[in-house]
């Protein structure tokens, strides 16, 4: 395995793995903030069970995201050292203001945990929202450098050599703000549909249970809600891309020859011998119109740039294509939710709708996993846009395969033990609440 | 020197406080995490149920926040000081990645432990990834640590061995990593000792807190010996620095009060000695190597030399003020909710 190969490969798994975590992170805060709000004001007992069986689930994953997120910070090092040596006086701001929002939440993340029995209830309550609010900063600021490596700014690169170094305007480059609303919109997509997913399945199972009915709702909304404002905050950020990257969005949309009613390519794989797509249904215009709001507008193609510059264009498109595809899948649901729910509650537990819920589960994360790979592999070759190549940055060490390998052994050994330490928790917690009977709730 | 120090801008001046105070605090607090883990090997059965409650009552809320340190100095050296953090990534790849499976495997199998929906036989498979990774961390730690020193990094090399392996596996970086495992284990001993109610446990603890304070003296000689044997000329640079031998001294005498305030069972007279022997054998350390990073045969990297533009530095330093303004008051609601919370 080649070095630099290796070196992506463990990167693209670390971040991969932490990914899901860091969004649980910042989701299930709020969604046990909400549950934990409506028992405060209700005096319902079901919905602090709800939080608290959540929590107990949350400290695994927090934990988790935690300890790997401390890897990464050590790895972006390890594995590219010259890029973080450029990189670091640049974009390093970001970085010291996650620094400062992660340590805020470890510590209200304790307090939250440890502190039912010992915090007044309501200090409590906020206590939970600040694990939130940080957890969700703390994502920003992440998204920020990356957003930085996308759409460099805040330097000038005279002779391999960054000066008038601006860390402000480095942050605040111009494609932060639509990048990190898709991302923090995706966390709470993702997480709130994989945990009404579980819900819904726990529901078919032991049905009338209110435990379950009542958790379903409450993640079932907050992913409604992330799902249907996701499309919008995508749209911006292709716009932005078809501006500061045009060839990140040629690859995405395997848009070969720069044209006029550009179209959109559903499906397909992209051949980069004949420049065609294979097996895709296009849509005329609509890419024009995706990326200029017109119709008729030119969208550069990937023939206006040197073919040595493109990045891999089977995995972005691809992935391209199962991100939109999971999220369309995911906004379609939620205007059924949202419709029953104000419309026809009684039809939010019915068998067939469950069952949408049930396999809709692991979507949000799919499209997450595969947005990443669209901005990421969509990059190649460049680590900092325009600037630094990824071949150039990576680590003079050799043997990076051995790293690499033993990283995918313990990353898929830890992915087996927090599922198989889920399915426990998730048995455990259908055995307490099995089903409505003696539930004191006439919600 | 002197002119070097003081013509230095104060926003360096910030960040180099941050550093050492992150430094500090990382291992006075996630050291006595780590040594905790390590105490468990010594469990005996008969105790080992409510020794084991009372660790996990101990680090459960702290343990992440504690760990938080680690990573602000991650952090200041990336921003800060480029070329060290890069530097150091390159030549010590290796202990660093075993650091960091041991950082990983640490968290999640004590979180799992205690957040297993099922106490079965599993918690025997978390405990022993807890403690071989409680033991393994802080000795890598140590060892990156020991690599700094004259004759460690050669960022000019011929083979692999020269660039990435000979950098740390020597005598004194070794040493240094033993040194580290047997002092976080003795902070934790001596914090623990205060975290058991009166009686068998705690006299247990404090049996442990004085063995392990005679196991990490012999462990410093060690550090001293294998200093030796390195060729690196340790104690002469101690003893031509003032301030370095006044710490290293009164590190020494204070410990017949220390092992006094033991047998006495005095919780905040042994734990202020103990933090305060830390704090001196870490300034001393600080001291000798002060203003150097990491020393280079071509021209060491110093934190003069190697820092940052001044407006990456200014905004740094910035970050780090109002950070703490956030950070240092949540920190001591945390503790205060269940440290100080057991005195009345």
């Amino acid at each position: 395995m080649e070095n630099l190969l290796a070196a992506r490969a463990q990167m693209a798994l670390s971040l991969g793995f932490h990914i899901i975590f860091a969004s649980i992170g910042m989701a299930m805060p709020f969604l046990m903030a909400i549950s934990h709000y409506k028992w405060l004001r209700s005096g319902k007992q079901v919905f602090f069970d709800i939080s608290r069986a959540w929590s107990r689930g949350v400290a695994i994953f927090f934990a988790t995201g935690a300890v790997s997120g401390t890897a990464l910070s050590f790895e972006l090092g390890l594995l590219w050292p010259k890029f973080m040596q450029h990189a670091g006086p640049i974009i390093g701001m970001p970085f010291s203001w996650e620094g400062t929002a992660f340590f805020v939440e470890a510590i209200a993340l304790g307090l939250f945990l440890y502190g039912r029995k010992r915090l007044p209830r309501w200090i409590h309550w906020g206590v939970g929202v600040v694990v939130g609010i940080s957890g969700v900063l703390s994502g920003i600021f992440v998204v920020c450098a990356n957003a930085w490596m996308n759409n460099p700014a805040g330097f000038d690169w005279v002779n391999g050599q960054a000066v008038n170094i601006d860390p402000m305007r480095a942050m605040f480059n111009p494609g932060w703000r639509t990048e990190a609303l898709h991302m923090i919109l995706a966390a709470f997509e993702a997480t709130g549909f994989a945990v009404a997913g579980i819900h819904a399945f726990l529901l078919i199972r032991s049905r009338g249970s209110v435990f379950h009915r009542e958790a379903f709702k409450i993640a079932m909304l907050v992913g409604a809600i992330a799902a249907l404002l996701q499309p919008l905050s995508g749209d911006r950020l292709a716009k932005g891309t078809a501006q500061h990257q045009p060839l990140k969005l040629a690859a995405m949309e395997s848009h070969f020859e720069t044209s006029t009613y550009a179209p959109i390519i559903v499906g397909g794989i992209p051949d980069k011998k004949t420049e065609r797509v294979r097996f895709g249904i296009p849509i005329p215009g609509l890419l024009s119109f995706l990326a200029k709001d017109d119709f008729s507008a030119e969208v550069k193609g990937l023939d206006a740039f040197p073919k040595d510059e493109w990045p891999p264009l089977v995995p972005v498109h691809i992935a391209f294509q199962i991100m939109v595809g999971c999220g369309t899948a995911l906004a379609g649901l939620s205007l059924l939710f949202l419709f029953f729910l104000f419309r026809n509650p009684s039809r939010l537990a019915h068998k067939r709708f469950l069952m949408l819920a049930v396999l809709a589960t692991p979507l949000g994360f799919l499209a997450l996993e595969a947005g990443w790979t669209v901005t990421e592999v969509g990059r190649q070759p460049w680590i900092i846009y325009g600037i630094m190549k990824t071949a150039d940055a990576v680590t003079p060490m050799p043997g990076l395969q051995y790293p690499f390998f033993m990283f995918a052994v313990i990353y898929v050994f830890l992915f087996g033990v927090v599922s198989w330490l889920m399915l426990r928790h998730i048995n455990a917690v259908a055995q307490d609440y099995p089903s409505s009977a003696n539930e004191d709730v006439h919600a | 020197m002197l002119d070097l120090v003081t013509n230095q801008p104060i926003t360096l001046w910030i960040v180099i406080g941050f550093l050492a105070v992150s430094l500090l605090l990382y291992c006075l607090l996630g050291g006595a995490d780590f040594g905790a883990g390590v105490l468990e090997i010594f469990l005996r059965k008969r105790q080992r149920v409510e020794q084991h409650k009372i660790i996990e009552k101990a680090m459960g809320p702290v343990w992440e926040a504690n760990h938080m340190w680690l990573i602000l100095m991650v952090v200041i050296l990336f921003m800060g000081f480029p070329e060290v953090y890069s530097l150091i990534s390159i030549h010590l790849h290796l202990p660093l990645t075993a650091m960091l499976i041991g950082i990983i495997a640490r968290g999640c199998s004590f979180t799992f432990r205690h957040y297993d929906a099922k106490k079965g036989r599993s918690q025997k498979s978390y405990a022993v990834f807890f403690i071989f990774s409680s033991v393994w961390t802080p000795l890598c730690l140590g060892i990156v640590m020991g690599s700094l020193i004259p004759g460690g990094i050669h960022p000019v090399y011929a083979t692999y061995r020269e660039g990435f392996i000979d950098s740390w596996f020597r005598p004194f970086p070794l040493a240094l990593g033993l040194f580290t495992v047997c002092l976080f284990t003795f902070l934790a001993a001596v914090f623990l000792i205060g975290e058991s109610p009166a009686g068998e446990i705690r006299t247990s603890f404090t049996r442990r807190a004085r063995v392990a304070s005679i196991v990490t003296v012999l462990a410093g000689g060690v550090v001293f010996f294998a200093a030796q044997l390195d060729d690196i000329i340790l104690i002469p640079r101690f003893l031509h620095s003032a301030i370095a031998t006044a710490c290293m001294i009164l590190a020494t005498i204070s410990l017949p009060f220390f092992w006094m305030g033991l047998r006495k069972e005095w919780i905040w007279t042994v734990r202020s000695l103990a933090g305060i022997q830390v704090v001196l054998i870490l300034s001393a350390w600080l001291w000798i190597q002060f203003p150097v990073l990491v020393h280079l045969p071509g021209g060491d990297l110093t934190l003069f030399n190697s820092h940052a533009p001044d407006r990456t530095l200014f905004q740094l330093a910035a970050a780090l003020l109002v950070g703490s303004a956030f950070i240092l008051p949540s920190l001591f609601y945390l503790f205060q909710v269940f440290k100080l919370d057991e005195e009345d």
